[in-house]
């Protein structure tokens, strides 16, 4: 996804330009691997949400979120999977789900909000369903949780 | 205690540094100038500018024990200025000295070292100047410690061994360096950050885990404990010797500057407009509360402001207050609407010692964005705001 406000390579010229990938650490696993996982959890989550256990699918699918470059499928994999959790947990179910959350989880689950909201009209993206959730969890979190969406290179 | 309250100026203040007695201050507001002010009563008052630098001064600092302010500024120039007597009057003036630091972009960020024998100045040219005084040749030297920054430093900080220096930079990285200076510095005891330490030397490199750029860095008062705040909104303690390292992280705006108080707790400030406090141990650490009681409304009475202090009824209130937060205040008398619950109205982006052996600090002073200067009790901690900080906070700590 290009995010990059900047349309022109002012550092095409300069060697000693700071690249993208210095600014975070890569994910150690490779990508085909990522997709695997990927995939995984996308069956783990149909399993828990059968059982109608919200906050285990969530952290199924916010735990080791693929990042980085040449995870595309993968990451809309999980995005998709995330989608599903999303669209059926009740809004007054919302509060408590992202209660039970970690702050690493919760700010993950930030950062898929966003890109949800970047792609409109994607797959079932449903608008007001993301908003009802980025209420509740800024809420919760506070506006750092998405001053670390902004900032964390991994971008998801 | 209530926080002593001064509004020095109508413009965001770029830095500020206190004289060793506290009764002057010297501040860049935001121009090229360093404006010195003495403290009279429950005021102070402009006294001296020092004219020297071209462009915005970004950063100042006191010796508290030679006496000398160094300042650094856009114009890529760092000054050394002396209070000697004028030839002619006897009367001291403050001279000052070009420090040739030998970059391309600009200072950043200065810092006198515990000694006083050196300073460091932070730049954009992806390097820090350590400059100490070579009495052959009568002028400051500067030596550039380079690798492996990526990009801007933002903030340095010296242990008290004078000659280890921590670095935040917007490569999101805080670093470690050893300032080794042959000529000036006795070879330093081993300690946790490494016992060979030749100029350049990294002894450490951390990061936060979300990322964002390193804004503000300091050494504990022992110098065996390193914080950083980063752009992420969280504070990272660094225990070397494991290392542990502790991330804090906040529901707010990000932090830009933080002090240590005391080895286990750091006061932090930023764009939240109010000073947190954290206290911990290597065990663990967390935000305890804020310096300032937001649990209600300031009233304008207790507040003293400067020059304009007597004027600030009225019609002078209603025209400065649409100057500064473009605010109408014909509506209505309620001003309450666009003011802020802090004491500060808009970023703090200094926070300093005030008050202190060093080990122990009582009382720390900050400025920011709205032009004002606040002195803290750095001990007394808003029991009102702690449930709701604490509360809303999450921790975690990785190894």
């Amino acid at each position: 996804m290009d995010i990059n406000f900047r349309k022109i390579d002012i550092d095409a010229y300069d060697e000693d330009v700071l690249q993208e990938s210095e600014l975070y650490e890569s994910d150690p696993r490779n990508p085909s691997q990522v997709l695997n996982e990927a995939k995984q959890k996308q069956t783990a989550v149909r399993s828990s949400l059968a059982r109608n256990d919200i906050v285990g699918a969530l952290k199924t699918v916010l735990q080791d979120a693929p990042y980085g470059p040449h995870t595309d499928e993968a990451k809309n994999v999980t995005l998709q999977t995330l989608l599903t959790i999303l669209n059926s947990t009740k809004s007054t179910e919302i509060p408590g789900t992202i209660k039970q959350l970690s702050p690493d989880e919760q700010d993950t689950l930030m950062k898929y909000l966003y890109k949800g909201m970047a792609m409109p009209g994607w797959g079932d993206i449903s608008g007001s369903v993301l908003l009802g959730w980025h209420e509740k969890l800024t809420e919760i979190a506070g506006t750092g949780c998405i001053v670390r969406t902004m900032t964390d290179r991994r971008i998801v | 205690m209530a926080p002593e309250v001064y509004n020095l100026a109508q413009t965001p203040i770029a830095a500020h540094a206190f004289n060793p007695d506290r009764t002057q201050l010297a501040a860049s507001l935001n121009n090229n100038d360093v404006q010195i002010f003495e403290r009279a009563g429950s005021e102070w008052i402009p006294t001296e500018t020092l004219s020297e630098h071209d462009k915005l001064i970004t950063s100042i600092d006191w010796a508290p024990t030679t006496n000398r302010i160094v300042t650094a500024s856009q114009d890529r120039n760092a000054y050394v200025w002396q209070e000697t007597p004028d030839p002619e009057t006897g009367k001291l003036i403050w001279k000052p000295t070009l420090v040739v630091l030998r970059i391309n972009r600009a200072a950043t960020y200065v810092r006198w070292s515990p000694k006083e024998d050196k300073f460091a100045v932070a730049s954009g040219a992806r390097a820090i100047c350590v400059c100490s005084f070579d009495s052959e040749s009568n002028w400051w030297v500067s030596k550039q410690l380079k690798k492996p920054i990526r990009s801007t430093v933002l903030s340095v900080d010296w242990h008290p061994n004078n000659v280890l220096l921590a670095a935040g930079s917007a490569d999101m990285k805080a670093r470690v360096f050893s300032a080794y200076i042959k000529e000036v510095d006795e070879r330093p005891a081993p300690s946790v950050w490494g016992s060979k330490l030749p100029f350049n030397t990294l002894c450490g490199e951390y990061s936060s885990p979300a990322g964002g750029w390193v804004h503000s860095v300091g050494f504990s008062p022992s110098g065996d404990v390193l914080a950083f705040a980063s752009h992420d909104s969280s504070i990272n303690i660094v225990y070397p010797g494991g290392p542990v390292i502790h991330n804090v992280r906040i529901p707010s705006l990000p932090l830009v500057t933080l002090t240590w108080t005391s080895e286990s707790s750091i006061v932090a400030a930023g764009h939240d407009c109010q000073p947190f406090v954290f206290s911990g141990s290597e065990g663990g650490w967390q935000v305890v509360g804020s310096l300032d009681d937001t649990s209600g409304p300031k009233s304008d009475g207790g507040r003293s402001t400067g020059p304009v202090g007597r004027l600030k009824a009225g019609a002078f209130a209603t025209f400065r207050d649409a100057d500064s937060r473009g605010h109408s205040g014909l509506v209505s008398p309620s001003s309450a609407d666009t003011k802020l619950l802090t004491v500060h109205q808009n970023t703090i982006t200094s926070i300093r010692q005030y008050e202190g052996n060093g080990v122990q600090v009582a009382k720390v002073s900050t400025t920011g964005v709205d032009g004002t200067l606040v002195i803290w009790d750095a001990n007394e901690i808003a029991a009102g705001n702690v449930n709701t900080v604490a509360g809303r906070m999450g921790s975690l700590s990785l190894r």
